[in-house]
């Protein structure tokens, strides 16, 4: 069979990565211009820093996050499940790590598809059947095909680089020669660059959750079993008491469902709601019953 | 890897394209030479069973799809259509002869492929046991790769990699052997010493 392609999700990510980008040469464009040379020292050092932590990406996101390295021995079926899914997705088979955690959740990290992870929570192995840890192990995978570590790292520097500017600008400003313009303007040009930087990676995490999600039902032929599990470790998060995890909350971005939920508006949330990505598989379920080629 | 990809990547559509890649069923006809080879100058003989690896869909037309495709098996021998450990389905043929086991998988595909299934195929596994006893050991057609690679299962959860580094080394040129090795993946039996779909 033949699926439909969303043409509408392709559009907005190409509209909010050129956005993006648009904000982001003009802001680069500003700060050449406001700090000449000692910019150059800065970039590159902030550059250093991103770098560094975009190459270990997989390690450091394991170990921030007590996952643990699982050998084929421990987690036969686990890994025959990553092994078939990757070769479906045309993958090399990423690294499989466990968190002994209750809560049920599942991430993927690595700066490219041969230094990639997956992860699952012991909970999450217990809450779901079989098809359904695969719907999300297929999620998991398509963020690592589609790149989403390095997409979000590059999207996230110069708003990065923006922030420390509205916070430590005051600081940077000291010593500059008179004809040039205060120090509180790039201060607020920075705010503003940072606040809708801040808006639009958040959007474009959303999409991308989409098209991870479209990937999974691609990659298993099995949209149903991915929407079940999405709305099973929804309505246990609710459960969960959020105060244990919010040390965890910066970890938002790669978990399949936030921790926190509810509360935070639909703009700043990096995942949208669960009942959109149901609503949405239940349309590729759909699709998938309806159009034969008999 | 191109420019194109990168971009479709980023994009978040490369999944769909590489999960949805139509195969090719034909690259299968290069074992009837190369089994020849596998005798001649590793005394490996073709074994009499070979089996066609997928992923199935819960749609009502891809189960019927599936009868047609144990219907088109029927006659000549042995054929079943099974279901793993893992959830995923064989169509398992048993022939005496390799150019047999190549036709007969190849018109199972072929039949996926027409009715639009062509993207759930996973892979095709042809065993090949050695003549002096021992382990069986099997060329694995991946769909998504469009290439083959070794498989030689040794123990429980092993692989006898050097055994995989001379057929490899013998067969390539003959057979498109997958270069990358990171895409050699195993196809564990449920049980330890059978086959990939026993």
């Amino acid at each position: 069979m033949e699926w439909k392609a969303d043409w509408g999700l392709r559009a907005r990510m190409v509209l909010t990565m050129a956005l993006l980008f648009v904000v982001y040469l003009a802001f680069a464009g500003a700060l050449a211009w406001y700090f000449g040379a000692s910019l150059l020292v800065f970039a590159l050092l902030m550059g250093g820093l991103s770098l560094g932590q975009y190459f270990f990406s997989d390690k450091l996101t394991l170990w921030s996050m007590g996952a643990r390295e699982v050998s084929e021995d421990e987690y036969p079926h686990l890994h025959g499940v990553v092994g078939r899914l990757s070769q479906q997705a045309d993958l090399p088979k990423p690294t499989v790590a466990v968190v002994d955690s209750r809560v049920p959740n599942a991430f993927a990290t690595g700066r490219s598809k041969n230094h990639a992870a997956v992860c699952v929570t012991t909970g999450l192995l217990d809450a779901l059947n079989d098809e359904e840890v695969e719907g999300v192990l297929a999620h998991e995978l398509a963020h690592v095909k589609h790149r989403d570590m390095a997409v979000m790292t590059v999207a996230s520097f110069l708003s990065t680089i923006a922030f420390i500017i509205v916070r430590w600008g005051w600081f940077l400003g000291g010593s500059r020669d008179r004809n040039q313009a205060p120090i509180w303007v790039a201060i607020v040009v920075s705010l503003v660059v940072w606040i809708v930087s801040y808006l639009l990676i958040r959007a474009l995490s959303r999409y991308r959750e989409f098209a991870a999600d479209r990937g999974a039902a691609l990659i298993t032929g099995n949209p149903a079993a991915l929407a079940s599990a999405l709305l099973k470790i929804d309505g246990r998060m609710d459960r969960v008491p959020t105060e244990d995890l919010r040390e965890q909350a910066e970890m938002n971005a790669f978990f399949i469902i936030p921790l926190t939920g509810g509360t935070i508006t639909r703009l700043f949330s990096t995942h949208p709601a669960t009942e959109k990505r149901v609503e949405r598989l239940r349309g590729m379920e759909k699709e998938m019953e309806t159009t034969s080629t008999a | 890897m191109g420019l194109f990809d990168a971009v479709r990547d980023v994009l978040g559509l490369s999944t769909e394209r590489d999960a949805t890649r139509e195969a090719d069923p034909e690259d299968f006809f290069q074992l009837n030479s190369a089994s020849v080879t596998m005798e001649a100058d590793l005394d490996y003989e073709p074994a009499t069973s070979a089996g066609l690896c997928l992923s199935a869909m819960s749609s009502t037309d891809f189960r019927s799809t599936l009868r047609d495709v144990e219907d088109v098996l029927e006659g000549g021998g042995f054929s079943e259509i099974r279901t793993d450990d893992h959830g995923y389905t064989w169509a398992v043929v048993e022939r005496d002869d390799i150019t047999d086991l190549t036709t007969e998988l190849y018109v199972a595909a072929d039949t996926l492929a027409e009715r639009g299934y062509g993207d759930r195929l996973l892979a095709a596994v042809f065993g090949f046991d050695p003549l002096d006893g021992g382990r069986t050991v099997y060329w694995v057609y991946s769909f998504k790769r469009g290439s083959f690679y070794p498989f030689a299962p040794a123990g429980d959860h092993e692989r006898d990699s050097s055994t995989e580094v001379s057929l490899q080394s013998v067969l390539d040129g003959e057979l498109d052997v997958e270069d990358d090795t990171a895409y050699w993946y195993p196809l564990w039996p449920d049980a330890p010493g059978g086959h990939p779909w026993e």
